[in-house]
């Protein structure tokens, strides 16, 4: 238990808050804290765990946001449904991506992933007939639980809370399972773990693709939340950016990582956003200098992010608790 | 066939200055080790600077020109002793994110000084057309290819012929070696970075006034110098010419034929393509990609 001390805390109070704070805005701040952390930790499967670096993880993301919206407009087929066939073809674009990442390493991967969320970005923005192109996809609202349709948004931080329990679990797992363990060997010296006997490759592949489809399953649920598919936001490069500077910040690689990243840049964001909002538009801009700059300085200073960082002092002191 | 000429007319000079973007990149790599993704945003810098220049005081990006390649090189080497060089001997991925970092800092940085308005640089040359053979260009181009060649040629002579540029391939090659030979490898790098900044900057101002101006405008043309750079080989400075040249007759040749929309989707199919049958580029040595180097 000691082990999940500091998620039982970050989760119990995502959950306790909707009880005692209803107010919108602080509603609307949490579930996207716990959507963006659940993201990012989908993108830790692939990037921390698996050390596969990608830049496109938007493409995913897109795919996942994209299923839904379009199924729900087109045939009136059910979000769920929706979610299921995003999770389905993402898993396959991670296939080719997870197979890239055999042949490719560090910058060339995360080129080549980048190019490959730029090529869906393209094809979305502009195949009209299929898409409706670069205006993008209004997501219907229709209340219920089968149509994802809440209008409550107590309802959305339970379901996105879930969302980011679920993406944790798989976490925790690749820390404590033998793939996990077999995964980590492949990630510190891929020769070594060859020489055992792992896999190596099956087992990136699989990584990358799981991760695909956590983020395309995320994807699904922000466009039902947000209520609009944007090609040039869900396809971006910002987007998968954020995604990894999350991890990183939190500390890539460790099952609390990108939640606590999340919650540093999303409060952060929706505080400047809040602040900046009535004086000029591009003042909010700042928010995201400021991510630039402290994504130098961690890298740099403390490349095992804060859970690391502060995990390491703890340990130092006596503490033997796990982050 | 009538517009064959044209076709080859605009690969020609579309292939020189994107050789002049990927140049710079190439440099970078091949010396440094590090894929700058940032090399976009000092693009989009030397079109702001271009166009603020022509805006506030009426000056021809061309005589900019004479103030943007000092401005750069200093830029590139404070850039380089604040961000870069702290992280010259990490890890890949530390260098990844230290360069999106930078990226995203500086194409924000715009954004809020100058806001996402689309700029037009529009000096008189760049409404003139020339006509040959029954291919028409407008002068700004010819100007831009010009002047993007010839900074691309005495790049190429200041690495072959000069004593820093035979230390900064000794370096490229080996950069223990170097050391033991006496090398200060980190000025090496610093005067590495400072060119390959310079040369993207005055990119930058070549092309504002073919180009509209916009924080996040260095995206698409990184996007394609890479794809340069990694069809002429990461660090390959001959290949990043002929690179050049075959996204620009891709980028050309595909508009005409499939229309403006689809010609981005033809070069990164092209780029993922390369990246998995030829790695290390059409012309460059197999296996650098799995070395990293």
């Amino acid at each position: 238990m000691r082990r999940h001390a500091l998620a039982v805390l970050i989760f119990g109070a995502a959950a306790a808050a909707p009880l005692a704070i209803r107010d919108g805005f602080f509603l609307d701040s949490l579930i996207l804290i716990l959507m963006w952390g659940a993201v990012s930790g989908a993108w830790n499967v692939a990037g921390g765990y698996a050390g596969q670096v990608s830049l496109g993880h938007s493409a995913f993301f897109g795919i996942g946001a994209y299923s839904a919206a379009l199924m729900a407009t087109r045939w009136n087929a059910s979000p769920w449904l929706g979610m299921l066939v995003g999770a389905v073809v993402a898993t396959g674009a991670g296939l080719i991506i997870g197979y890239l990442s055999n042949r490719l390493k560090g910058p060339y991967f995360a080129l080549a992933t980048i190019a490959f969320s730029q090529v869906l970005l393209i094809v979305a923005s502009r195949w009209r007939a299929f898409t409706a192109g670069s205006e993008g996809v209004p997501v219907p609202f229709r209340p219920g639980f089968w149509t994802l349709g809440f209008a409550s948004k107590v309802s959305w931080v339970y379901l996105v809370l879930g969302l980011a329990l679920a993406v944790y679990l798989v976490e925790v797992y690749l820390e404590r399972s033998r793939i996990g363990y077999r995964l980590a060997g492949v990630r510190e010296d891929e020769d070594a773990a060859e020489a055992l006997g792992i896999p190596s490759r099956r087992l990136k592949v699989m990584a990358v693709a799981a991760s695909a489809a956590l983020t395309s399953v995320c994807g699904t649920l922000w466009a039902q939340y947000v209520g609009f598919v944007d090609p040039f936001y869900v396809f971006s490069v910002d987007l998968s950016v954020r995604f990894a500077l999350n991890t990183i910040i939190g500390g890539i690689g460790t099952a609390m990582g990108p939640f606590i990243g999340s919650i540093l840049i999303t409060s952060l964001e929706t505080y400047l956003r809040a602040a900046f909002s009535d004086v000029r538009g591009g003042l909010v801009g700042i928010y995201l200098i400021i991510y630039g700059c402290l994504l130098i300085v961690v890298v740099r200073f403390i490349p095992q992010g804060l859970v690391g960082w502060f995990g390491q002092r703890f340990r130092a002191m006596g503490f033997h608790a796990r982050a | 066939m009538s517009a064959v000429p044209q076709l080859i007319v605009s690969t020609v000079l579309l292939g020189g200055i994107y050789a002049l973007i990927a140049v710079g990149l190439t440099l970078i790599f091949g010396i440094m080790r590090v894929v700058n993704f940032a090399h976009g945003e000092f693009l989009m810098l030397g079109m702001y600077f271009a166009f603020w220049a022509f805006t506030l005081w009426g000056i021809d990006p061309y005589f900019t020109l004479v103030v943007a390649v000092p401005l750069f090189f200093a830029v590139g080497l404070g850039v380089y002793a604040l961000v870069m060089r702290g992280v010259i001997h990490a890890s890949h991925n530390v260098q990844i994110f230290t360069t999106v970092g930078l990226s995203t800092a500086l194409q924000n940085l715009a954004l809020v000084l100058w806001t996402g308005d689309f700029r037009f640089v529009r000096p008189w040359h760049s409404g003139v057309v020339l006509r040959l053979g029954g291919a028409a260009f407008n002068l700004s181009q010819v100007v831009a290819f010009t002047v993007a060649v010839l900074f691309t040629l005495s790049l190429f002579a200041f690495m072959k012929w000069t004593h820093a540029g035979r230390v900064m391939r000794a370096t490229a090659q080996d950069g223990e070696a170097a050391t033991l030979m006496g090398i200060d490898t980190d000025r090496v790098y610093r005067l590495a970075f400072a060119i390959g900044i310079a040369c993207v900057g005055v990119a930058g101002v070549l092309i504002s006034p073919l180009y509209s101006v916009y924080p996040t405008a260095g995206l698409q043309f990184v996007l394609l110098a890479y794809v340069v750079v990694v069809l002429g080989g990461l660090g390959d400075m001959v290949g990043a010419l002929l690179g050049s040249l075959i996204v620009a007759a891709v980028e050309v040749i595909g508009s005409y034929v499939f229309g403006s929309a689809w010609k981005e989707v033809i070069y990164f199919v092209l780029f993922i393509a390369v990246l998995v049958l030829r790695p290390a580029g059409l012309f460059g040595q197999r296996g650098a990609e799995a070395l990293g180097v």
